[in-house]
């Protein structure tokens, strides 16, 4: 029997993490390089390696037409997608279907559905699902958008309506913030979506980011994997996660009832494949719908490591029509709990993106310790990707076990050469509102960890590097 | 050997060895200090040990820290600050930004200019919106002044290290 093909259309960590996956089901990983990365790391996991010619995205990771030429020549049987790029563009799964080429990712309308903010909603809605007050569908102009903020009240969230990732949206706390914010909003949702649709909707103050990861087969079981937290973000992108919720935390009543409205939702759009319903908790632990992304998600390894489940065989196998081998919902069980720390090539101060090149990289990890990452010595990392270079992960049978070897975890990390944003982790690790699990979405932005980093130049620092520099050009 | 580490804002530390003992081919104890205003201050000894292949540091031969492993790096990061490292020389001809030009700080492009040449601006506002890491960015006026010179056009990629735009200071 010749061994299943996989087309890994993506780079970096979760490349790699894929290619893992592959090899555990002994299908054939196959990896891409374009032409501005040549020295892709993810190919060391993958048995064949294919040129995709082109230096932007658009010419290569996002270009569905010269990916369908190359799977078609070299004999593909699946592509995964990985994150971003074509992960969740049913055009792309669409043409693989009509090549007979297996999308490892869920069925095409799925993916329209979801894909679209006012569809979802919509969808959320008839599956007995709450979502957030505010317009189902586009507003045609700013005037339109003022008067339907004054309807749901300020402050409201301006956010297009292809968007994802925290790009595309900003909250406004009167009809004059609306008016300098649309055209703004309208601009990035244009370049990094190509749609400038936008929604209003309430902004709910406090706001806790709670999310459900699903996994579902063809044959219509749909399994949830318990609750992510995720409200440590900056602008509205992810900086840690946890799983289990704090916040949700003993209440296992809540929890139920938020996995079973996953659930429900995945149902109504015979979801058949790995996926996130996001939802938002306000502080009464009311639940709102917010989006759902379909397809595996950067902080899927805090679930693995609490379910001991991998969500990515599972995804693979879901997508080649091949057994789960899980029995039932209730064969599912969690235990302890797990942290995730996004490691960015990034100022920890303004936590802008920081390019550079890595000039040393160390680990020096208590034991446990998950780095799923696409670090090397000599990588550069450029302006043409997202800034993340590396997930760190802790597991604790508590949570104060999981910070406390986080906290080892962050100072065992050696990163040389950039910046990065492991300062301000570590800040906020050891943030007592942090240490309580007392946070919202907006934490970043109230608490301010970024001026508790401690800025003192520290000459022994330099000697250190210098010293190590030193002695290996003696050649000890 | 002097090595010269200079940030982005051309600050600049000088860092001199003034002793290397060779103890063994596995260990190497070095004498460092900074030099200002023509003084050697912050001395300290620093050891060396090679383990396995791996680089240890240590103050006082007790704790010792790995190091990450590095040939001379371009570059020392230190929280919010990447030095330049010139390592026995001190180079000479660096462009300094001038109070009121405006240079890029990382590759990006320029997605909207606010403001036009002859404009009076304040400080902090902001005067280009760069996309640069699939992120808008917004350029914000150092000082109180009037554009003198714009040098892009909307739409345009930029390098690194780019003039954008010429402020005259009030």
């Amino acid at each position: 029997m010749i061994n299943k093909r996989v087309l890994i259309i993506n780079r970096g960590e979760i490349a790699s993490r894929v290619a893992k996956a592959c090899r555990e089901l002994n299908y054939v990983p196959v990896g891409v390089w374009t032409d501005n990365e040549v020295n892709a790391r993810h190919l060391e996991f993958c048995d064949e390696w294919i040129h995709l010619p082109g230096n932007t995205n658009a010419e290569t990771y996002l270009n569905i037409e010269k990916i369908v030429t190359l799977a078609k020549e070299h004999k593909i049987d699946a592509i995964h997608p990985g994150y971003g790029f074509l992960s969740e563009n049913a055009d792309f799964a669409e043409a693989l279907r009509k090549e007979k080429i297996i999308f490892i990712g869920p069925n095409t309308n799925a993916i329209i559905n979801m894909g679209d903010k006012a569809i979802s909603k919509k969808v959320a809605l008839e599956a007995g699902v709450p979502v957030v007050p505010g317009t189902s569908e586009a507003v045609p102009s700013i005037e339109e958008a003022i008067k339907v903020a004054k309807e749901i009240g300020y402050p409201v969230l301006l956010k297009a309506v292809a968007g994802g990732g925290g790009r595309g949206m900003r909250r406004c706390n009167s009809s004059q913030e609306v008016q300098d914010n649309f055209d703004a909003v309208n601009r990035e949702a244009k370049s990094s979506f190509g749609k400038g649709d936008l929604l209003v909707e309430k902004f709910i103050v406090n706001p806790r980011h709670i999310e459900v990861q699903i996994l579902a087969d063809k044959k219509g079981n749909i399994f949830h994997f318990f609750e992510r937290e995720c409200s440590i973000q900056r602008r509205h992108q992810k900086v840690i996660e946890e799983a289990p919720s704090p916040f949700i935390g003993d209440d296992e009543d809540l929890r139920s009832k938020i996995c079973n409205a996953a659930v429900k939702l995945a149902r109504q759009v015979n979801y058949d494949s790995a996926g996130t319903v996001e939802f938002i908790m306000a502080e009464d632990k009311q639940f709102y719908f917010l989006e759902m992304n379909t397809r595996i998600q950067v902080e899927h390894p805090i679930t693995e490591e609490i379910t001991g489940i991998d969500l990515l065989v599972c995804m693979i196998q879901s997508a080649f029509g091949v057994d789960l081998e899980i029995p039932s919902q209730d064969w599912i069980t969690k235990n302890g709990h797990a942290i995730e720390c996004r490691i960015c090539a990034e100022d920890p101060i303004t936590m802008l993106p920081s390019p550079g090149v890595v000039t040393g990289f160390e680990t020096n990890f208590p034991q446990g310790t998950r780095f799923d990452n696409s670090l090397y010595k000599g990588l550069n990392v450029t302006p043409d990707f997202d800034p993340m270079v590396g997930k760190l992960i802790t597991k604790g049978i508590k949570r104060s076990i999981a910070i406390r070897k986080m906290k080892a975890a962050l100072d065992g990390l050696l990163i040389e050469g950039l910046k990065n944003n492991i300062p301000l982790l570590k800040v906020i690790i050891e943030h007592d509102d942090f240490i309580k699990g007392n946070y919202s979405t907006s934490f970043i932005e109230e608490k301010s960890p970024q001026s508790k980093i401690d800025k003192t130049l520290d000459h022994k620092k330099f000697y250190k590097i210098l010293a190590g520099v030193e002695a290996r050009r003696m050649g000890m | 050997m002097r090595t010269y580490l200079i940030d982005e804002d051309k600050n600049e530390l000088v860092i001199d060895i003034t002793r290397t003992i060779v103890h063994s081919s596995e260990m190497v104890e070095f004498h460092y200090a900074m030099l200002e205003d023509n003084n050697f201050v912050k001395e300290e000894k620093i050891f060396v040990r090679r383990l396995s292949g791996q680089y240890f540091s240590s103050f006082d031969k007790v704790c010792w820290k790995k190091l990450a492993r590095q040939d001379l790096p371009k570059h020392i990061s230190d929280i919010d600050k990447v030095y330049n490292v010139f390592r026995g020389y001190k180079p000479s001809g660096l462009s300094t930004g001038q109070e009121g030009e405006l240079l890029t700080q990382m590759p990006g492009k320029v997605i909207k200019i606010i403001v036009k040449e002859g404009e009076k601006v304040e400080k902090g506002q902001t005067v280009i919106i760069l996309e640069a890491m699939k992120m808008e960015n917004e350029i914000k006026s150092p000082t109180n002044g009037t554009i003198s010179d714009v040098h892009i056009k909307e739409g345009q990629a930029l390098e690194q290290n780019v003039l954008m735009m010429e402020i005259n200071p009030e």
